[in-house]
């Protein structure tokens, strides 16, 4: 052994370590100063374990590989006396810009060796991340599903300050409840929303047709009807309905004259179209859900045909709508065929007209 | 990789939730409920409870805010479910309100173990008597209040912990709160009135004072390692000072064996001169290891005399900070000089003391021959560092001619002079 030799070994002799042993049956070597600072592997040691590779300490198993050098680190770092509270507080900030993942798992890791000054820091590092952020943000971070029930979300927001916005989400998700619950009773009867959907369809046929007088006679007739039913429903439903509807209307006589302004060249068509289109499917809607029960005794023609025949149709009719409006520039088509979907609020138009609702 | 999209932050136990949660505004905490459905109620649960002006959005007007601030805590309070071991209350725009006894009423059920109230500057919080019903407190920081514990009161049993800042108690109370305490480790006094104050604490470990007392005594204070005191002057206290008999260095200083740190400011110095024989106190501070005393007037020979017996029994002093307020204006007649030949010889080495920083250095008599006597019985000295009074211009040559001169006891003492050009 040359003289080199020895002095390479000797300092490494001088030095004691110990084996630790992870989850996933790897053993490693650690001077063992760095790793007493983890209050597990020194009660572990105390009590024997670590001395040598065929006794390793058996590490938790929220500890893997990554982790462990990880948190080596950061005790081969702090266990050294004689650095400086701002040293260390500047190692403490570096240390913790890791991903949040990873930051989740050091906690868990530290945690389970009992780092405490190592769970602080990491919990700090979290709640840093956690601060400030919408809840949509946190659930993106952290990977939480988004799993509360529409009616969970709905309820009022507990416990904030009285701030105007909460207010007034709470109000929107007021009426957005009662829409629900009007939905719920639709689901029941898919019908009838099918039926509303058809309609209009054919009263764009029969505009545009300008024909079928029977027809539009039977249908106006029965829009009479309705009309009556639900002058009389008005009288009975709560205020919020007719609040949202009248809401929407508003909303739509907005989008509407949008549409007209950014729109060039549109007909005469294509304007009462529109308006035909929303303000009877809006008014369907929010009739059938609250003559449900009446629509059945109304029209025993279109409803004796089952639902899947009935979608059949639904198709048939929007696809003849299509080709008929087929020299009509593309953001109508996009409206007839939103005007099919089954949400009366949400209207939201891509392109240059850009309509939010 | 499924790995990405596993949710990790719920998997983490409770306690490192609670960790995370409690190191979040309070606000932000009550906000993770609308996350998913596991962290619905995970805020509910939490511990530690700390409510500032943050709890609000503010707003100019003070009403808004503090009514805003009142229903948050109300409701917080009403949805919390679980014991409540902090409460930590600190708003400015609070004051004194019914609602506060309600919270503190409910508190007091849940196992409270530390409250920490600090109210806005208006009319002071009476506390409520349910406060001297937590029988499980043990750390208790109150401004701006008034306490008035009912007769029957037995004290905090547990008691670790007291923080007492501009509070109104009647002087027998506060006396009595304290040795009704057993276990009391630190005792912080503040902005206090002409208080005479007799301090009886088996336990007690760190005493901060501040304020104006007339009296200072510590009667049974065995385990004191710190003292921090600040004492100010009123003529009330300055007539009293007249008039004492007693000697204020051995009734404070008398019995605290354990001392590490001494830190005194303003008259503290002038309070331990009073009433003091020029003897050498019995007591030896074994562990008594850093001195700071700011204001020293060496203009007083007393008050010089004082620093002194305190040095010069402590024999492991580590460091040594003093900072003067000599008048050298007002020596008219020469100072009696003779004391630093005779009385302190060279059997009081101070063998342990490393750093002197002496700080608005005047240059009178006193103060030079004090700074003489320190170099020739400091034999490990590694530096000290003079800085001369603003108001001495023309005086610091001479200062440091006598400097100069002085033996060191230490060869690798080191003298620095800190002069800043005007």
């Amino acid at each position: 052994m040359t003289e080199a030799d020895s002095e390479i070994i000797k300092p490494e002799m001088l030095k004691a370590f110990v084996w630790l042993q992870m989850s996933d049956g790897s053993i490693q070597q650690v001077e063992q100063e760095v790793a007493m600072y983890c209050p597990f592997i020194c009660q572990e040691i105390h009590s024997g374990m670590g001395s040598s590779k065929n006794y390793p300490i058996s590490l938790p198993s929220r500890v893997n590989p990554p982790m462990l050098s990880l948190i080596l680190d950061y005790c081969r770092f702090h266990q050294v006396p004689g650095r400086s509270n701002k040293e260390r507080k500047s190692f403490d900030e570096k240390f913790v810009r890791m991903d949040t993942k990873r930051l989740c798992e050091l906690t868990s890791a530290a945690d389970s060796l009992q780092l405490k000054p190592l769970v602080d820091l990491t919990s700090r590092a979290l709640a840093r991340v956690i601060e400030g952020r919408t809840p949509e943000e946190i659930r993106e971070i952290f990977h939480l599903p988004d799993d509360l029930t529409e009616e969970e979300k709905l309820e009022p927001i507990k416990n904030t300050m009285d701030d105007p916005r909460i207010r007034l989400l709470n109000r929107l998700y007021a009426r957005k409840r009662k829409e629900l619950k009007e939905r719920e009773r639709l689901k029941n009867v898919e019908v009838e929303e099918e039926h509303a959907d058809e309609r209009s369809v054919d009263d764009l046929l029969s505009f545009i047709n300008g024909d079928n007088d029977d027809s539009k006679g039977s249908r106006t007739s029965k829009n009479k009807k309705k009309n009556r039913k639900r002058k009389d429903h008005h009288k009975t439903t709560p205020s919020n309905s007719t609040s949202s509807s009248s809401n929407a209307v508003d909303m739509n006589k907005k989008e509407s004259n949008e549409l007209d302004s950014v729109c060039s060249k549109p007909s005469l068509h294509g304007k009462l179209l529109t308006d035909v289109c929303h303000e009877t499917k809006l008014l369907d809607t929010e009739d059938a859900g609250l003559a449900a029960e009446d629509e059945f005794d109304d029209c025993d023609l279109d409803d004796d045909i089952d639902p899947a025949l009935k979608e059949k149709i639904d198709r048939e009719v929007e696809d003849f709508a299509r080709r008929l409006n087929s020299d009509w520039p593309e953001r109508m088509q996009e409206i007839l065929s939103l005007g099919q979907e089954k949400r009366p609020l949400r209207l939201t138009i891509n392109g240059n007209g850009s309509l939010r609702r | 990789m499924e790995d990405l999209d596993r949710d990790f932050l719920s998997d983490l136990p409770q306690s490192i939730i609670e960790t995370i949660l409690t190191k979040l505004p309070i606000r932000d905490a009550v906000r993770t409920s609308i996350l998913s459905n596991r962290w619905r109620y995970k805020w509910a649960s939490m511990t530690h409870l700390v409510f500032d002006d943050r709890s609000a959005t503010q707003f100019n007007d003070r009403m808004v805010v503090e009514d805003r601030i009142v229903n948050f805590i109300t409701r917080f309070l009403f949805l919390h479910d679980g014991p409540i071991h902090k409460f930590s209350l600190s708003s400015s725009f609070l004051q004194s309100s019914p609602d506060i006894d309600q919270w503190l009423l409910f508190i007091s059920r849940k196992d409270v173990k530390e409250l920490i109230l600090e109210l806005g500057e208006g009319e002071w919080f009476r506390a409520p008597s349910c406060v001297f019903s937590c029988k499980n407190l043990m750390r208790l920081e109150l401004v701006r209040c008034e306490l008035d514990p009912p007769p029957n009161f037995k004290g905090f049993l547990c008691l670790k912990y007291l923080n007492l800042q501009q509070v109104l108690i009647p002087p027998d109370d506060i006396e009595c709160l304290i040795s009704s305490c057993p276990l009391l480790e630190s005792l912080t006094l503040s902005y206090f009135d002409s208080l005479e104050l007799t301090v009886r604490a088996p336990n007690l470990k760190y005493l901060i004072l501040e304020g104006e007392f007339k009296d200072l005594c510590l009667a049974n204070t065995p385990l004191l390692i710190a003292i921090s005191v600040a004492m100010y002057m009123t003529d009330d206290i300055a007539e009293h000072f007249e008039q004492s008999s007693s000697c204020n260095f051995d009734k404070f200083l008398g019995g605290v064996p354990e001392l590490e740190r001494l830190i005194g400011h303003i008259y503290f110095t002038k309070y331990l001169s009073i009433g003091n024989g020029q003897r050498r106190s019995p007591i030896t501070y074994h562990h008594l290891k850093f001195i700071e005393l700011y204001q020293v007037s060496f203009d007083d020979v007393k008050e010089v005399l004082v620093v002194l017996q305190l040095i010069v029994n402590s024999p492991n002093l580590k460091a040594l900070q003093i900072s003067g307020s000599s008048n050298t204006s007002a020596a008219t007649q020469a100072p009696d000089l003779q004391f630093w030949d005779e009385k302190f010889s060279t059997d009081c080495m101070l063998r342990q003391l490393k750093t002197v920083k002496l700080t608005d250095v005047s240059g009178v008599p006193h103060e030079m021959k004090f700074i003489k006597f320190l170099l020739e019985h400091s034999p490990s000295l590694e530096e000290m560092s003079i800085t001369p009074s603003l108001y001495v211009t023309e005086g610091r040559l001479n200062m440091l001619i006598d400097l100069v001169c002085f033996r060191r006891a230490s060869p690798q003492a080191s003298i620095v002079f800190i002069h800043e050009p005007a």
